[in-house]
This record gives structure tokens, sequence and C-alpha cells, in this order.
């Protein structure tokens, strides 16, 4: 008798199950070398810290690729958000790069052509304050499908509460304010959200961007009353400290006077990039719940979705309530980031930043968020250095006359093209970069 | 108290004044108003540009009419002509490949067209303000102690020579019956061998042709022609909104009704109250008859 072999009887990889220590181990790696490289100092051991960079880098990210579990899994394992040994090398290999990169900023190298290096620090961070944002904006608008506008409300609502609780009552506690905006974002949002129980669509939209103007006449209201036009001050005496009971942490060495201020590039990153992170984590995980689920079954049909048992009501009111939440903790963060937030602050042109942030990224993915809003501060960045250095560029005058217009222009037009032509934008670009790459790989393999 | 009230006046030519201020403001509202229900009600897209082509036009308005000094209506013509084409430029160019995406895409490509729209005006007119035409006659007159400007009242007869001109060329043209059948059903229309993509391309040029004329009209009222005029178009959505975005008497309504009580709301309780007040009674419209007072239901089957 003669076995035919049917694609029914096809073999599968060997189950395989690396120990714990194997597969902690390159995450460990990641989280301590970028320490240790940052802790050696001295001018003539920077190319070698850049050689130990990249090829940790590269061992870091192989050892996660091959230290996963394969084969037949268990529905723990199959159900973790690192999953395949792409997700986790790619985690391993942000992880370390997300720790390397301060410690690259802020060495005194300097790039040939004048790289505006130390200038960038500044635009990381605010990539990330951005990314938190807009990955907020995108479970909501995107994902949840509950269209709205009033984004830029809930920014200017954490700016209210960091005003409230983090300057007037405390006197720049920012982690007393952040918890606090995510409270009252929450509250506001689901407020805010009533409306998406009887609007669809386009009406919806209109409803939130009134609810926008009505926050705006709150906010100015709120600082014609306590401070005036100059606006609110997050600096200065307000600056947020380290508080003194954690002054025995490693690596927090107080000033003269013996507190621990939150200033320069280099202390704000190590606070914002954590808060971006967990956010961005927690966003992540709540798509992939039963909560998260409901979202999207009520985005594509919420008539069948409440034959599902989805409470539509409370799915829609959640997604309003988590989205702003975030988004008020990211409106503080800038707040006390940026130092001082005027009347003008936020308007119109700032929800179409957004909108623009969203766009270029990938509607509707969260990691679009994050793509969108580094190239919407790295652009004009980027930008302005080819305006100066590069030859080709230089000797147009038009384009050194009107750089931010340009900047602006740009933008636009990208969004355009991107909807017309690749509506997954950014992200989409990726994750086609990325089968190209795995197809020729396997293709070579075979 | 976190919000102050302003002073109420009984004061009757005080409130007579507010009365005119709103509906000549009603009437600049109405003729954008009119630019978005064109668009919406053909081709279901919500033009958020639409303040972007009203800025266009009162910038081509300065072109032609101050800088180029034509002859008045040859230059109404020219500009009109200009915004024609600029539509058919939209529709040709973007919003053909957008037909049948979804509904927040369009939105935001509108959105695109705006931001890409204010920096070629900030590029070739710069950021300067100019003072605001005085083609229309100047003048005005009294009634009850409160003034009437001429331009308000030609606006008005513009506005409302516009509204039936539109009424006339939906019931009676073929091409507006097209664009109704389109409207109603773009598939059933196409089988009944309606282009629709040339439907498309007619509205959004009458579009244009309304911004541009909305824009010399506004360049008239205006403080001074500047890169934040296009406010006007956000402005505008309450009175589009409460008039019902798929009917033309609606937006000459909504404007009217919108305009009235924002100058109410800013003569008695501040500037600052005009645009949530507004926003307020599109919000209230809204949650009692969810399409507006007189737009169409669209029924939704699962």
């Amino acid at each position: 008798m003669t076995t035919v072999e049917s694609p029914a009887t096809r073999q599968y990889p060997p189950t395989y199950r690396p120990s714990t220590l194997q597969r902690i181990l390159p995450f460990a790696i990641a989280a301590v070398v970028p320490f240790v490289l940052g802790a050696t100092t001295g001018d003539v051991v920077f190319w070698w810290k850049a050689l130990i960079t990249v090829v940790v880098l590269a061992v870091v990210a192989r050892l996660a690729w091959k230290w996963t579990p394969r084969g037949e899994l268990t529905h723990r394992e199959d159900m973790r958000l690192w999953r395949t040994p792409g997700d986790r090398s790619w985690a391993a290999a942000t992880t370390f790069g997300l720790l390397v990169l301060p410690f690259i900023l802020a060495s005194d190298f300097t790039p040939p052509m004048d790289f505006p290096w130390a200038t960038w620090f500044a635009v990381v961070n605010l990539v990330l304050i951005f990314a938190m944002g807009a990955a907020a904006f995108n479970l909501l608008v995107g994902y949840s499908g509950q269209i709205s506008l009033a984004h830029v409300a809930f920014l200017a609502l954490g700016s209210i509460v960091g005003g409230i609780v983090g300057v007037q009552w405390s006197g720049g506690n920012m982690w007393l304010a952040l918890p606090a905006a995510a409270v009252a974002g929450a509250v506001v949002g689901a407020i805010s959200g009533l409306p998406a129980l009887r609007l669809k669509h386009l009406y919806l939209l209109l409803a939130t961007f009134g609810f926008h103007f009505v926050m705006m006449l709150v906010w100015r209201e709120y600082l014609q009353e306590y401070f005036g036009f100059v606006g609110i001050r997050f600096k200065g005496e307000n600056s947020p400290r380290i508080a003194s009971w954690l002054h025995w942490l490693p690596g927090i060495d107080p000033d003269q006077n013996g507190e621990f201020v939150i200033t320069g590039q280099f202390r704000w990153y190590w606070v914002i990039m954590p808060i971006t992170v967990l956010s961005i984590l927690f966003m992540v995980n709540v798509v992939r719940t039963r909560e998260g689920r409901a979202f999207a079954a009520v985005r594509d049909r919420d008539v069948s979705a409440s034959l599902l048992g989805i409470n539509v009501a409370r799915s829609k009111l959640m997604a309003f309530a988590v989205s702003s939440a975030v988004v008020a903790m990211s409106g503080t963060l800038a707040s006390f980031y940026i130092g001082s937030r005027g009347e003008d602050s936020f308007n119109v042109q700032t929800v179409l930043n957004y909108a623009i942030i969203i766009v270029v990224g990938g509607f509707s993915s969260i990691q679009g968020a994050i793509f969108g809003s580094a190239f919407f501060w790295f652009l004009p960045e980027w930008f302005k250095w080819a305006r100066e250095e590069l030859w080709f560029v230089r000797d147009i005058d038009f384009l050194s006359d009107y750089p931010s217009e340009i900047d602006l222009a740009i933008k636009g037009f990208l969004v355009v093209v991107i909807l017309m032509f690749k509506p997954d934008g950014l992200a989409g670009m990726w994750r086609d970069c990325k089968g190209w790459l795995g197809r020729r790989l396997a293709g070579s393999s075979r | 108290m976190l919000l102050a009230f302003g002073n109420f006046t009984a004061d009757p030519s005080v409130n007579l004044q507010f009365l005119i201020g709103g509906l000549a403001l009603g009437a600049i509202y109405a003729v954008v108003a009119l630019g978005f229900v064109l668009v919406y009600k053909s081709t279901d897209v919500l033009n958020l540009a639409h303040g972007e082509f009203l800025m266009l036009g009162a910038y081509f308005a300065l072109t032609f009419l101050v800088s180029e000094n034509l002859n008045f209506f040859l230059g109404v013509f020219v500009l009109l002509l200009v915004m024609l084409v600029f539509g058919l430029l939209v529709h040709y160019g973007i919003m053909r490949r957008m037909v049948g995406q979804g509904f927040f895409a369009i939105v935001l490509i509108t959105l695109g067209i705006a931001t890409i729209i204010r920096a070629l005006l900030l590029i070739f007119y710069g950021p300067t303000e100019r003072a605001r035409l005085d083609l229309l006659p100047q003048g005005s007159f009294e009634i009850g102690g409160a003034t009437v400007r001429h331009v308000d009242i030609i606006i008005f007869a513009v506005v409302a020579a516009c509204v039936l001109l539109f009424f006339a060329f939906f019931k009676y043209t073929r091409l507006g019956l097209h664009m109704r059948a389109v409207a109603d059903d773009i598939e059933a229309a196409a089988a009944m061998g309606i282009d629709p993509d040339k439907v498309y391309a007619m509205t959004w040029a009458a579009a244009m042709v309304m911004a541009g004329l909305g824009g010399l009209l506004f360049g008239h009222v205006t403080g001074a022609i500047d890169r934040s005029i296009e406010a006007i178009g956000l402005r505008a959505f309450p009175a589009a909104v409460v008039g019902g975005l798929t009917s033309l008497g609606g937006s000459i309504v909504g404007g009217l009704v919108v305009g009235i009580i924002e100058q109410f709301a800013n003569g008695h309780l501040g500037t600052k109250w005009r645009e949530p007040v507004a926003f307020s009674v599109m919000f209230i419209v809204l949650l009692v008859r969810p399409n507006g007072l007189w737009g169409r239901k669209d029924l939704e089957r699962v």
C-alpha cells in the first residue's frame, strides 16, 4: 500500500519551546547594554560604542527571532502580543533602540554636513507625545469608527487640568496632574460621546466639532480668569520635579538646591518615553480584549453588534472615554514639556495637524500614528537642513523664501496623494516592504 | 464665575441693529451654505475646503478687479470662469478617484485640499492683509435708528436670486434632473444612461462658481482680506446643518436663523460666545431632527 502525501498531512514545523531564560535574555540585553554604553565616556570610545550598538542591535533581533515558541502552541502562547519571530525581533530591536537613542542624541558627536543632531532631540520628544495623542485619535476614529473632530478639545482639557491641578493647586506636580487629566478626560469624553448614541458619520463629526468650539470658549475663559494674556507657565517655578523620596534611584543626581527638576531634552525623554510606550501598549491591548473587539463590531454594523449581545451604547461611550483619557494625558504632558500654553495654542489648524498625522501615517492603525507623527515633525527639520546644506536645494531661492508655507503645501499635497493612491499610508507601505522582504527571503531559502 | 455674562439691553434700536446685522451675516452664511449644500446634495461629500475656495475667490477678485482693474462685469465673468476651471480641476484631478471611498477619507481629502490652497495663497499673495473690496455701492441708510448698508441688500438679493436660479435649474433643466437622479441613486442613474462623472464635474464647477461669487461678496463686508477669512467656511457650518444639508431653501433659512442668533449672542453676550452659541443651536437641531430642518432622510437597511 502506498501513501499519497496530501495537503492534509503536511508536515508542521516541530514544536519548539525556548526556556524562560531564553525568552527573557534578548530583552534583558536590550535593556541593559544601552545604560552600560551610556555610562562609559571619552572621545576615543565613540566609534567603538557605535560599533557595539550596531552589533548588539543585530544580536538582540536575531536571538529574539530564534527563541520564539513554534509549532503546536498553547492557547496562551497563541494569544501573545508578540507572537511570531518577526514580532519578537522587532519588539527587542525597538526596546534597544528606544533606550539607546537618548544616549546617541546627547553625545557630542557632530554628524557630517551639519546634520542638526541636537535639535532633533526636541523633535523626538514631540514625536513621542504626538504619537500618543494620534494613536488615541486613531483608536476612536479608525478602530471604533466614531468620527470625532473634538480631539484638540481634549488636548485643551489636558492643559486646563494641568493648569488647575498641576500649577494652581500643587505648583508643578505633574505626577498628580497626569492621572487627574486621565480621569477628567474619561468623564468629559464619555459626555462628549453622548451625541454618538443618536448621530452618525457626518452629523456626529459636526456635533463633535461644536464641542471643540465650546471647549475653546472654556479654555479662553479659564485663561483670562486666572492667567491673563500671557497664558499658563508650566516652566520655571512650575517645572515638574522628581519627588525627593525617589532621589535614591540610580541616575538621579539632585541639582544644587537638592531638587531634581525635569528639564532639558535628556531628562524629559526618560519621562515622556515610558508614558508614551505604556499608553500605546495599553491601547494595543485594549484592541485585543473583548471590549476592543466590541468597538470593531460596532464600527462595522451597530445593529448586528447589538444582535451579538454587545451593549452598543456602552461600547461607544467606552471608546470615547478611553480615547479621550489618553488624549487629555498627552495634552497635560505636552503642556508641561512645551512649557507654556496661551490663547492661541489650540486652534483649527491643530485639528488639521492631527488629521494630517493620521492620514499620512495610516488610517486606523496605531502603528500609523507613530509613523505619521514622526513624519509630521521630522519633515520640517529635514527640509530646513536640506535648504541650508544640500547644494542642489540651497540655490533655489524660492524654497528658502517660503519655508513654512512650502512645508504646509507638502503636507497637504501628501494627504491628498496618500488618500488617492495609498489609503493605508506609511503603515501600509511598511507592511508592503515587510511582505516583499519576507517573500524574497522565503524565495531564496527555497 | 468662570463664564462671565455680558449685559442685556432692551433698547429697541440696538436690537433692531442686531437684527439687521444678523440678516446681513445670515445672507453671507446662506451663500456659503449653498456651496456646501450643492456639493453634498449630489456627490455626498462634505466639503470642508469650501472656506478656502471662498478665500480663493476673494483673492482672485482682488487680482482681477483691483490689481488688473478690469471692467466690473468682465472681471466678475473672468473670476467665475477661473473658478469654474478650478472646480473641474478639483473633480477630474482628485475627487473623481475618491468616489466610493469611506466617508471620513473624503472629508480628510477635502482638508488636504484646504491645506494646499491655504499654503499656495500664502506663497503667492503673502501674509499681508489687503483692504476690503469697494466695487459695490458703499452707502447706507437708516431705518428706526439702525443702519442698513447697501452692500447687505445687494448680497441678500444675489443670494435670493441664486437660490431661485438653482431651484429652477434643478426643476426644469435636463442637467438638473440628472443631478437629482444621481443624488438619489447613483447606480440606477448610471443604468439609465446618465454619466455620473459629468454630473459630479458640473456639481464641483457650480460649487466653485458659488464660492467665487461668495468670495466677491464677502470681500466687501469682511474687515480686511487676509488668510483668516477662510474661517467663514467653518462658521457657516451650523447654517448649512440647521437648514438641512440637502435642502437649497433650507440653506437660506438656516443662514438667516444662525446669522441672527449669532449677532444677538455677539451683541448681548460678547464675541467669544458667537461660535459656541451657533454650534449649540446646530447641536440642538441635530438632536431633535438628525437630518436638519429640511434634510433628506436616509433609510438604512441592515
